[in-house]
């Protein structure tokens, strides 16, 4: 049986379910009982205060102590509320929690899951409003994953919990206040990390999108095809590990490749991407890879600019055109 | 602590097992014959022996990067760190850790190489400790430079706030890296930081192991009890300089020579020889067979493989392989 929830219900699904089933998950962060957004909200009058627990301001160090509770072999959950705050946890991030397996030898693994909410649109101006995955993929040891659907968002959550490895899990805003639905089933389910979806199947143009984008993506698709011109497009849903199979086979009937992210162009996931094409399947591509993502600039507080940053359904389209 | 000759005797071995050990990783690198640079704890033995004396196997201690102090102290085999210290396939890292000393089996989660990141973490194994309702305390042992990081304060914040079995164990040895203490402390104390969090706090004599031992001990206790955070700071001074190689430019040699009559080893020794616990002739033979220890580890390491390409993609992840 299925039935239709929010984005933001079923991230809290997957938590509340996943702390019913296993005493060792619990879910730590700034203003978790409350919730400023809701995906939390409500776990504390089931589980109680002890396995969630309200945390001080301070992201390094309250990632620093979901670490310790991992390795001790508990199951955190952390939030760190705004993705622009996982900067201020960078140390842990990137010295310390995916390396820590590797330089310990196997001894200590670290079981951490960490949500964290990212992207432009509402207003928040210029530090709580950035897509900032590109930083976080260069650092070995972590699992990155971004669900578009409140499926995909309750899948991908329930097997992060259940990973032995750190995962973070990317949660857009505009899909968490935009009140997204889909269908969930209700019984137990979880994803494989790695698999991207094939959202529209095409045979003219390949259009490989990130989380909320994919919607952007999909409005160009439409757009395109009273043009005559048939995409694909793709929701990659992880980010580390990435689903090259998939991306693969889809240039390999297109051609022809599109990357669409909302965080900054410049060494972003897109460049990953078509460095990846490039390098393993060049002799494919029917025309250069083109990158949709935000400019090189902070995200102003005026609502016009701000608009004006965001890569949009017009944005993908002038780029899917210059691959024709 | 009168009476337990025993006790004292075995503080004394580890003291002089220290700095052996460190006395011959000096020696090895200044002959060209390893290559893993030293940052020695020459006079803070009775501090780093002092603090782990009270220690159960399953306690949990986060060390330092000065000297081997703390991890003999808390059990780890002079082979083990040889085989760490030369990056062999049989380390307990299987030659990922370097000076980055882990063992599990003796609750040892691992050395961070960024300074203080592990005070969070610390506090997240000590939040363990207290959901799982074990009776295990962390002892986080730090030296003065450490503790300026921005995470000493949530850590210790957190620790206070949730009533955590930690202790912080302030090993103050007049140098923070290449500077006196004066340079990057308005105050001659840290441990007093403590009471804004109110943690009970106490200073001693690093010198004398007996009064490191037995503060250790109250504050483990204290920590055991379920009372909450303690802080211990111990004053000490280094004689070794920052790192093998580093001339010491900025030493006061006065002070030096002031100091090296309060080395703690040699203190220790007039003790146990003036009540009667160990004779001269028993001390020529303890340093003797310690010696014949470090030296037979040295040997055992340099004989041990090194890793192979096989190790270089191994424990990245939990599963099999890296995600590249």
């Amino acid at each position: 049986m299925s039935r239709t929830i929010t984005f933001s219900q079923a991230l809290n699904e997957a938590m509340a379910e996943e702390m019913r089933r296993d005493p060792g998950v619990f879910v730590m962060g700034e203003d978790v009982r409350v919730s400023a957004f809701g995906q939390t909200a409500g776990l504390v009058d089931e589980f109680g205060e002890e396995r969630v627990l309200n945390t001080p301001i301070a992201e390094n160090a309250i990632t620093g102590a979901a670490m310790g509770a991992a390795m001790s072999g508990l199951r955190p959950v952390l939030e760190l509320m705004f993705m622009d705050f996982t900067m201020l946890a960078m140390d842990q991030l990137c010295n310390n929690l995916g390396q820590w397996r590797y330089i310990t030898g196997g001894q200590y693994t670290i079981p951490l899951t960490i949500r964290t909410a990212c992207g432009a649109g509402m207003r928040m101006g210029y530090g709580h409003s950035q897509c900032l995955q590109s930083q976080l993929i260069q650092a070995p040891g972590l699992m990155i994953v971004e669900p578009s659907t409140p499926y995909d968002a309750k899948g991908l959550l329930k097997a992060a919990i259940r990973s032995d490895d750190p995962v973070i899990v990317v949660e857009s805003k505009k899909l968490i206040f935009g009140g997204v639905e889909g269908e969930v089933p209700e019984e137990d389910y979880t994803l494989p990390f790695g698999e991207a979806v094939v959202r529209k199947e095409g045979k003219d143009v390949t259009v490989a999108a990130v989380g909320f984008m994919t919607y952007e993506a999909l409005g160009a698709a439409q757009a395109l095809a009273e043009e005559g011109v048939d995409v694909e497009v793709i929701d990659l849903r992880s980010i580390v590990p990435m689903d090259k199979e998939t991306l693969f086979a889809s240039v390999e009937k297109t051609g022809r490749l599109v990357t669409v992210e909302e965080g900054r162009i410049r060494g972003g996931i897109g460049a990953e991407i078509a460095a990846l094409a490039s390098g393993e399947y060049f002799s494919l591509l029917k025309a250069p890879v083109q990158r949709v993502a935000a400019p090189m600039v902070p995200i102003a507080g005026s609502p016009a600019l701000e608009d004006l940053y965001l890569p949009n359904k017009d944005t993908i389209v002038r780029a899917v055109r210059r691959t024709l | 602590m009168n009476g337990q000759n025993d006790i004292l005797e075995a503080l004394y071995r580890r003291m002089i097992l220290v700095r052996f050990m460190e006395e011959t990783h000096d020696r090895l690198l200044k002959e060209g014959k390893i290559q893993l640079m030293g940052h020695f704890g020459t006079g803070q033995e009775a501090v780093a022996v002092g603090v782990t004396g009270p220690l159960r196997q399953e306690d949990i201690l986060f060390g330092t990067h000065r000297g081997v102090g703390e991890f003999i102290g808390k059990g780890m085999a002079p082979k083990d760190i040889w085989l760490e210290y030369m990056g062999k396939k049989d380390s307990p890292c299987h030659g990922k850790g370097g000076l980055h000393l882990c063992d599990r089996e003796r609750n040892i989660p691992g050395l961070v190489a960024t300074l203080g990141s592990d005070f969070s973490i610390a506090v997240g194994t000590a939040l363990a400790s207290k959901m799982k309702g074990t009776d295990q305390v962390t002892l986080y042992f730090v030296g003065e430079g450490t503790c300026n990081q921005a995470d000493a304060h949530p850590s210790m914040c957190m620790a206070a706030l949730w009533k955590l079995p930690i202790v912080f164990s302030v090993c103050t040895n007049q140098f923070c890296e290449l500077s006196y203490m004066c340079d990057h402390y308005p105050t001659g104390d840290v441990a007093p930081r403590a009471a804004a969090y109110d943690i009970p706090f106490e200073i001693v004599d690093g010198q004398d192991i007996e009064k490191t031992y037995e503060a250790t001990r109250k504050a483990v206790e204290h920590a055991r009890g379920g009372n909450g955070p303690y802080l211990v700071e111990y004053k000490t001074y280094r004689m070794a300089t920052h790192f093998s190689g580093d001339p010491g430019t900025y030493v006061n040699r006065d002070e030096l020579e002031e100091w090296g009559r309060r080395d703690p080893i040699v203190l220790c020794r007039e003790m146990l020889l003036e009540r009667g616990i160990l004779s001269e002739e028993e001390d020529r033979k303890l340093r003797d067979g310690i010696q014949a220890e470090v030296d037979e580890a040295v040997e055992a390491a340099f004989a041990a493989p090194d890793p192979g390409i096989e190790d270089l993609f191994k424990d990245v992840y939990s599963g099999e392989g890296v995600i590249q």
